[in-house]
């Protein structure tokens, strides 16, 4: 009977992220990333995949150690659990990935600063055990990482009629620049934000 | 003593968290620094390999040498030697940077074994405005620079970017970024083909 | 005469041409969040000031004078993140204690800044770019501050005009305030160019 209810309450956690709670999409946390490396797919699912990682690796480590954090020192352990394991990523990427270590430059440090993850290592990591830190770690990384590649994807292809590089638009298809420059990035998400609103309305 | 007592006792976990965490980076960094050394100079010699054709080995010729930039700053650069297989020289290559429209552009560019002439020039980064300055990296504008006699260059707004001389035709749209490119080789070139022509005679 | 030159090239490239909120993406969070109203947008800019300016200066410090000398350019993240979450605290506790009316209207913005990206952002930029003189780097913590300032006021200013005009129902809130950003940064582009 408990290991249903376990299982039902790991998948409730997960799903959250995806669409009730996505961290984007309706909390609006993590906005720096998610405007500046969506100018194209391939950056955006790096940047993705790192912070899934740092959020994992942090959420379990603050879950471990939730019953020994005194309460003034949680934000600084927290942003030093975080800082490390963004560290070790950047390390990571500068190793295997150059190329694109190069084109995210600093906004891979900037992880640190991602409002989900601490604010995830606060309202969840530091309360519950760890298996759900791990499923809520996984269920927000996704649910980032859709918002980022929805993103990308709609920019990449109106500024170079690609996607993932590969060209998708007819012949004849002009390539819109502003996409890829900073004020194709708010529109875009500006608009998606308002899609999101009138689907949301549709279905209450 | 109770206030150290109370000290250790509020921040322990601090404490060894943070000697875990470091031990953490250093290990990971002691493992892959080499890596990401090695990274860094496979690709400037990948683009050098692109530019001086028939070329096998690089090395490092001359390091830190000084460049005056036009608004008094100094800046260093490493000048690197191509050699075939037969260990014949085939180019030189370094670095230059300069500023652009929007942030800095970091070019390789080489030299052909005499340092007559440029060998062409490749974008090792920059962040130019997408659809314009972006365009530096084109083969129509790029192309202008291979074979181009290595003294001061000049950048016009008409004329053929076909003819191979020391006037650089300007993509239009891009004037900024064009004369960008341009001033990093004018920069950088009497200083570099003064150290590589008076190391030949020695 | 001309590093002073140079200074203040720095200062006005930093504060429009390169504004870290319009062209750089940092400091979204709050650029959202607080720019409801003017006056809350210039009490949360002059925080930011206050924290960038001590923040970028000591992470230059120690970054160049400890951190280069010793090779240890690997913990350089944490470090930075460490300082900034001091000065941050050790701001509130100044504050809090000797100007208690200051500390008051600053209130809850604070404690936000630490997670704010546009100071580590800024930490990290002095960084890439090469900044090799303390001076030159007080003067751009110090613009990158007054840009942050300039940016969230112009956005709030546009906003409380915003809440009188007819806006369609979906678009209300955060999507119409993204498109108005969107459209700010177009005007701020036209800076482009303007220091070499």
């Amino acid at each position: 009977m408990t290991k249903i209810s376990n299982i039902s309450k790991l998948s409730e956690t997960f799903s959250a992220g995806l669409w009730k709670e996505n961290p984007v999409l309706r909390l609006l946390l993590g906005m720096c990333p998610t405007l500046a490396v969506t100018a194209a797919v391939k950056p955006a699912l790096t940047m993705s995949v790192c912070v899934i990682f740092v959020l994992t690796c942090s959420n379990i480590v603050v879950s471990l150690m939730r019953n020994l954090l005194k309460p003034h020192l949680r934000i600084l352990m927290f942003t030093l659990t975080i800082a490390t394991f963004v560290t070790i990523a950047d390390l990571f990427l500068k190793a295997f990935m150059p190329e694109m270590s190069t084109k995210l430059g600093p906004y891979i440090p900037l992880i640190i600063v991602n409002c989900i993850i601490i604010g995830r290592a606060e309202a969840c990591a530091s309360k519950n055990g760890i298996m759900i830190s791990i499923v809520d770690a996984l269920g927000m990384g996704l649910g980032f990482t859709i918002a980022l590649c929805t993103l990308a994807s709609v920019r990449e292809l109106l500024s170079t009629g690609k996607i993932f590089e590969f060209i998708v638009m007819p012949k004849f298809f002009v390539p819109w620049a502003a996409m890829s420059m900073p004020v194709g990035a708010f529109v875009t998400l500006g608009l998606i934000l308002g899609l999101m609103n009138v689907i949301t309305r549709k279905n209450a | 003593m109770s206030k150290i007592i109370y000290f250790t006792k509020q921040s322990w976990l601090l404490i060894v968290a943070s000697f875990v965490f470091g031990l953490i980076i250093a290990v990971t960094n002691s493992a892959l620094s080499q890596r990401i050394e090695s990274n860094q100079t496979k690709k400037l010699f990948d683009l050098m390999g692109q530019l001086i054709s028939g070329s096998e080995r690089f090395s490092r010729e001359y390091e830190n040498v000084t460049v005056k930039t036009a608004a008094g700053k100094e800046i260093k650069t490493d000048i690197y030697k191509a050699v075939d297989s037969e260990s014949k020289t085939t180019g030189y290559a370094f670095i230059a940077e300069g500023s652009g429209f929007a942030d800095k552009i970091k070019l390789v560019i080489a030299l052909d074994a005499k340092a007559e002439k440029f060998l062409g020039f490749k974008v090792l980064s920059s962040n130019e405005t997408p659809g314009f300055g972006s365009k530096i990296s084109e083969a129509y504008f790029s192309n202008q620079f291979i074979g181009a006699p290595a003294a001061i260059l000049e950048l016009t707004k008409i004329g053929s970017p076909e003819k191979i001389d020391n006037q650089i035709v300007a993509i239009s749209g891009a004037t900024v970024s064009s004369q960008a490119v341009a001033d990093i080789f004018n920069t950088y070139i009497d200083t570099v083909r003064d150290k590589l022509t008076k190391g030949r005679d020695k | 005469m001309d590093t002073f030159l140079v200074l203040i090239l720095s200062f006005i490239s930093i504060v429009v041409v390169n504004n870290l909120v319009l062209t750089k993406f940092l400091g979204i969070c709050p650029f959202l969040g607080v720019s409801g109203r003017i006056d809350m947008a210039f009490g949360m800019g002059m925080a930011v000031t206050f924290v960038v300016t001590l923040s970028g200066t000591i992470t230059w410090m120690i970054d160049h004078w400890v951190l280069m000398e010793w090779g240890l350019e690997v913990t350089r993240y944490v470090c930075f993140i460490l300082v900034i979450a001091g000065a941050v605290q050790l701001v509130e506790m100044y504050l809090r204690k000797f100007f208690p009316t200051l500390y008051e209207s600053f209130g809850i913005f604070l404690p936000l800044i630490t997670t704010n990206c546009a100071i580590l952002g800024l930490c990290l930029f002095i960084n890439l770019w090469e900044i090799n003189s303390l001076v030159e780097a007080v003067v751009l913590s110090f613009g990158a501050g007054v840009g942050f300032t300039l940016a969230i006021c112009i956005m709030a200013g546009i906003r409380e005009n915003l809440e009188l005009s007819d806006v369609p129902a979906a678009l209300r809130g955060a999507p119409i305030t993204l498109i108005t950003a969107g459209i700010l940064t177009l005007a701020f582009m036209g800076f482009a160019g303007m220091i070499k």
